[in-house]
């Protein structure tokens, strides 16, 4: 259903475009197409699953795939946007300490002793790889490395 | 024949300076770590070197990302039999017999056939590549628009068709790809579509981000979400004081080597993921004409031998289309496209006259590569091996630091990290609900190539659509098109007949 949405506002979103002829295609032309195409094959999904479904439901019943663990899954995306937030007032250096810090720790990695120096050094090495060695211009934030 | 053995040799020429086999060197060392580490694969990890390779002339870029695609093939068979968990899809059937040896103690001549194996696929295959690639280029010349288009559409619906488990879900990815494409520039007017008033996206969407989003961050999620008692994973690392395989193993191993060559070499040059359906149709065949065909699945060292050849081989052979029509049929290859195309190199018929030392440079650094390949995977294994004892909760993290790092270090922009989040987090929707992700990445990049040959076609014929099938070859590629779009339809009435009978 998802998609078939992208598909119309795709098509939309080019019917507002030139079109111009098939001699003399305008900018719209192709993604209106393509467009039209993605809606006829999410149809044709949606049809399929629809009678898929109601023959697992007449012969077996649904069945509902258990669920891994949400909640980990929400906090580690969770930090790679915020850390993506702050990239550049953080700046390198303490943005991929800060980054590895609460990834170690929210999968699992709970002893300060072994999550502060892993997290440390492999921003120490990071930044002298990076920054100092291959000469890539990374943010430099607060921290002014 | 002659003039393209005396190119080759000028190709070692330019392959064995220090700076190029350096480069070559890192591209077989990273290649060989990406496929041995899981939750990163070729893909991701080709992706994420781009941006290492822009102060560098582009053959040395391409002998140090060509170097990782192939550098993978050979690491991903360690985690396969040490672990019985492949380090990339292509090792997936490595792990039947692989690690079945490794029960046995056998690990070392699981592993140093895998790399013999590889070392003599690679090395025929790179023959292959040199005789084949020129001709083909010539005959390629004829190709006009319409050729390139039904080309394009034939690798499309072959791609959908061998990739995961729906057809008409792998068609909508490749279309989602294509739309995708069309952001930023119309490349024929030049007027900006879909951009939204935004100058970020008036240069389209950055392939890379796509990659690494779909290929790295998305895999990686996959992996989060599961409990964490699942990411403790134990690891054995065998002694391998045994690493060298008997005469008799050699002897055994003969064939299936060579005929995974042949099947390898053939599969790599029609559209879809090559070294994967190699590997399949590789383990199918020795299983077939095998005279102990029960051996197979106990640890047979010919279900080893002969698919990690054939891997190697459709690898080697990959870059045939890639390099004369300058079309890639495989995400990997797609990516090296992309590549190409950032150095200012427009690879087609016209490359191997036009950059003869990227061509010629780029075989020669491959023959280099899988030797230096055999070197590093037979007395290094253990290294390798050891590298595994790093767990899931460390590698992780440690993967999405490369990611962002690598990401913002293409174009020094926050929003291609952003993009590649967006692209992270369908990744991962997409391997819950069973989509795939190569139709998508591969019409991406052929995206614009597709629209300018459809529109070029349509402006030479006035608009007649009969310009796809009025020319010989264009019409070819769509018959093969109908065809493998009929196969599904006539699978799944035999399937219902065959159900309605039992």
């Amino acid at each position: 259903m998802v998609i078939f949405l992208f598909g119309v506002i795709s098509t939309l979103l080019s019917l507002r475009m030139p079109i111009g002829t098939f001699r003399a295609a305008g900018t719209g032309l192709f993604p209106l197409c393509l467009g039209i195409i993605l809606m006829a094959l999410s149809s044709l999904l949606l049809l399929q699953l629809f009678f898929k479904r109601r023959q697992t439901i007449v012969k077996k019943g649904t069945v509902v795939e258990p669920s891994g663990s949400t909640k980990q899954l929400i906090f580690f995306f969770g930090t790679m946007v915020l850390v993506t937030l702050f990239f550049n007032r953080l700046g390198f250096p303490l943005s991929s300490f800060l980054l590895m810090l609460t990834l170690l720790r929210i999968l699992g990695v709970k002893r300060w002793t072994f999550n502060l120096p892993l997290s440390f050094m492999t921003a120490i090495v990071c930044y002298f790889l990076f920054v100092q060695w291959l000469k890539i211009p990374l943010p430099k934030g607060w921290v002014g490395l | 024949m002659f003039e393209s053995l005396q190119h080759l040799i000028n190709g070692f020429g330019i392959a064995t300076t220090i700076h190029n086999l350096l480069y070559c060197l890192i591209g077989a060392i990273v290649g060989t770590l990406i496929g041995v580490l899981p939750g990163i694969g070729p893909i991701a990890g080709i992706a994420l070197l781009i941006p290492a390779t822009f102060g560098l002339n582009p053959t040395s870029a391409i002998i140090m990302l060509a170097g990782i695609y192939y550098g993978a093939m050979y690491g991903g068979s360690t985690t396969s039999i040490l672990l019985n968990v492949p380090g990339e899809t292509a090792s997936v059937i490595t792990c039947i017999d692989g690690y079945q040896m490794a029960q046995k103690g056998r690990a070392g001549p699981a592993l140093a056939i895998c790399a013999i194996g590889s070392f003599i696929a690679g090395t025929i295959g790179i023959f292959g590549l040199v005789f084949l690639a020129p001709p083909l280029a010539e005959a390629a010349l004829a190709f006009g628009p319409p050729e390139y288009f039904s080309l394009m559409v034939f690798g499309f619906i072959v791609l959908s068709n061998v990739t995961g488990t729906s057809l008409t879900k792998s068609l909508m990815m490749a279309v989602i790809g294509l739309i995708i494409g069309t952001i930023g520039l119309d490349p024929v007017t030049g007027d900006a579509r879909f951009t939204f008033g935004s100058i970020s996206l008036l240069g389209g969407i950055e392939f890379v981000a796509v990659a690494i989003g779909l290929f790295g961050i998305g895999e990686v999620l996959v992996n989060v979400d599961q409990p964490l008692e699942m990411l403790e994973q134990k690891v054995l690392v065998p002694r391998l004081r045994e690493l060298y395989p008997t005469l008799q193993d050699l002897k055994k191993s003969i064939g299936p080597i060579l005929r995974g060559t042949g099947i390898g070499f053939g599969v790599g040059l029609v559209p879809g993921p090559a070294p994967v359906i190699a590997t399949y149709a590789s383990y199918m065949t020795e299983r077939r004409i095998s005279k102990h065909p029960e051996e197979f699945g106990k640890g047979a060292i010919e279900g080893v031998a002969g698919p990690e050849s054939a891997n190697n081989a459709a690898c080697q052979s990959a870059f045939i289309p890639l390099f004369v029509l300058g079309i890639p049929f495989a995400p990997p290859t797609a990516i090296l496209l992309g590549a190409l195309l950032i150095h200012g190199v427009n690879p087609g018929p016209m490359l191997i006259s036009q950059h003869p030392e990227l061509f010629w440079g780029v075989i020669a650094s491959m023959y280099i590569g899988n030797f230096i390949l055999l070197i590093l995977n037979l007395p290094f294994v253990p290294l390798f091996a050891n590298i595994l004892r790093i767990p899931k909760k460390i590698l992780l993290p440690l993967v999405i630091l490369f990611c962002i790092t690598g990401m913002y270090t293409v174009n020094n922009s926050i929003f291609d990290i952003w993009m590649m989040l967006l692209f992270g987090g369908l990744g991962f929707l997409m391997r819950k609900w069973a989509y795939e992700g190569a139709p998508l990445l591969l019409a991406l990049v052929l995206g614009p190539k597709l629209e300018v040959a459809f529109r070029q076609s349509l402006m030479i014929s006035h608009g007649d659509f009969g310009v796809f099938v009025n020319r010989p070859i264009s019409m070819v590629f769509l018959l093969a098109t109908a065809i493998f779009l009929v196969i599904p339809l006539i699978r799944m009435v035999l399937k219902k007949q065959r159900k309605e009978v039992s």
